[in-house]
């Protein structure tokens, strides 16, 4: 067992070993502002309480921790994009529903390929549109496509 | 020298002269011309150029097969309500005009006007020996697959068809007069029952596997959490069990709608891949031998 765990450790070191070229090769980075950025919207919206209270949760997740921690979610639009747009469309309980459910969906890693076509940034394109149970507003999109006017 | 320049002219003249045929040759716009650059652009499928030019041919002459030529350029390019406008203008007399009559049919067929064809069917005089035409008649009733009118009896439908053809359309005719459709409805109660199940149901297995994880893994720890004593924890798991229990019936029954949506979109894909297979069951006259 302990010869076994010594040659795995040291076969595994080899093939994952970093070349020096790899290491210290130049990198060509850039700092221009990414065209996907995401440019936030952090106005607070005093329409109605539930609405104030709703995007100024959402303005200090995105401010706080969503623009710190980094362009994660795999959707477009975003999880939280989508809570907000979906209670805004429907109303705080069906919006809090369709949060729910996108983010059960969100979680599934397997499938996403298989169901949602793109954006050209990469993202999968998510609208609310499918899931405000309105079959009128159901547009299908198959999966190969990319979609260009979000 | 007089004698010397007086030769150079003469021959010059000879030799230079240009011949009134390539005179006529190099009139680039006289009409013989513009319909052969027509037919060229047309057999390279520029079709929108081809078009201009058999247009520009037709205002000093008459032609049939251009006017056909033009309206068929117009199919080409998806521009179909036009072209059906250009196939219903081709004259009676025209020896064109039994194609031009399915190719105007075809053209309403792209352009998605499946009642404009079936009112012009229904309205067309009987003695036309169009309308009795068994592939107008196929077009007729296959238009029925793509709207949600009322379907003629299976007999009368299926007895357009034959050979190879039959068992598609009979096919097509059975999707459509029972579609596979998934009940919302279902999706929602199965979801209720089990969470997850209602999304397996319409297909979408690992959506329903992590709805399923989801939850039971919040309700263990609401569960373990109430038992241990941690009421604070134990609310906010149970909040979250429960968001996720009903976010997922709710996604359930959107996802039974959109299965619906789906596969009515695969089908109406499918038939449009059979009808252009079969070049709508029009015959395709080859101008560019």
């Amino acid at each position: 067992m302990k010869l076994f765990l010594c040659i795995f450790i040291f076969s595994s070191t080899i093939i994952f070993a970093q070349t020096d070229w790899q290491k210290w090769g130049k990198a060509n980075y850039s700092y221009a502002v990414k065209d996907n950025f995401h440019r936030r919207d952090l106005s607070f919206d005093a329409k109605n309480p539930e609405r104030f209270v709703l995007k100024s949760l959402l303005d200090s997740y995105w401010f706080f921790i969503s623009d710190v921690d980094g362009d994660n979610c795999a959707f477009s639009p975003s999880c939280s994009n989508f809570f907000l747009q979906s209670v805004s469309k429907t109303n705080l309980v069906q919006g809090t529903l369709m949060f729910f459910d996108r983010f059960t969906r969100d979680m599934d890693f397997i499938s996403k390929f298989d169901f949602y076509p793109s954006v050209p940034d990469g993202h999968f394109y998510d609208p609310i549109s499918l899931y405000t149970l309105d079959k009128n507003e159901i547009k299908y999109i198959p999966p190969s496509v990319i979609v260009n006017n979000e | 020298m007089k004698k010397t320049i007086f030769l150079i002219l003469c021959y010059s003249s000879i030799l230079i002269a240009q011949s009134v045929d390539q005179q006529k040759e190099a009139n680039l716009f006289s009409p013989p011309n513009i319909k052969k650059f027509a037919d060229y652009l047309f057999c390279s499928h520029d079709y929108l150029r081809a078009a201009l030019e058999y247009q520009r041919y037709l205002s000093t002459n008459h032609n049939d097969t251009v006017s056909y030529k033009i309206a068929i350029a117009y199919s080409k390019i998806g521009n179909y309500s036009k072209a059906a406008k250009l196939f219903a203008s081709i004259d009676h007399q025209s020896h064109l005009f039994p194609d031009a009559q399915l190719e105007y049919y075809k053209a309403l067929f792209q352009d998605e006007d499946y009642f404009g064809l079936r009112n012009d069917f229904i309205n067309a005089d009987l003695s036309n020996q169009f309308v009795l035409s068994p592939r107008a008649k196929k077009l007729f009733y296959f238009s029925y697959l793509f709207t949600n009118d009322k379907l003629p009896g299976e007999n009368q439908f299926l007895s357009h068809f034959e050979g190879t053809d039959f068992q598609r359309v009979k096919d097509f005719y059975s999707w459509k007069e029972a579609p596979p459709y998934k009940s919302s409805l279902a999706a929602g109660i199965l979801s209720a029952i089990i969470p997850g199940l209602g999304k397996i149901y319409v297909k979408k297995y690992s959506d329903g596997a992590f709805a399923f994880l989801a939850t039971a893994a919040l309700g263990y720890l609401t569960y373990s959490d109430f038992k241990a004593g941690h009421n604070f924890r134990g609310w906010v798991f149970g909040g979250l069990a429960a968001g996720f229990y009903a976010g997922n019936i709710y996604g359930s029954i959107a996802a039974a709608q959109i299965y619906n949506v789906k596969i009515q979109f695969d089908f109406v894909n499918s038939l449009k891949a059979f009808l252009n297979a079969k070049n709508f069951f029009i015959p395709e006259i080859n101008f560019c031998r």
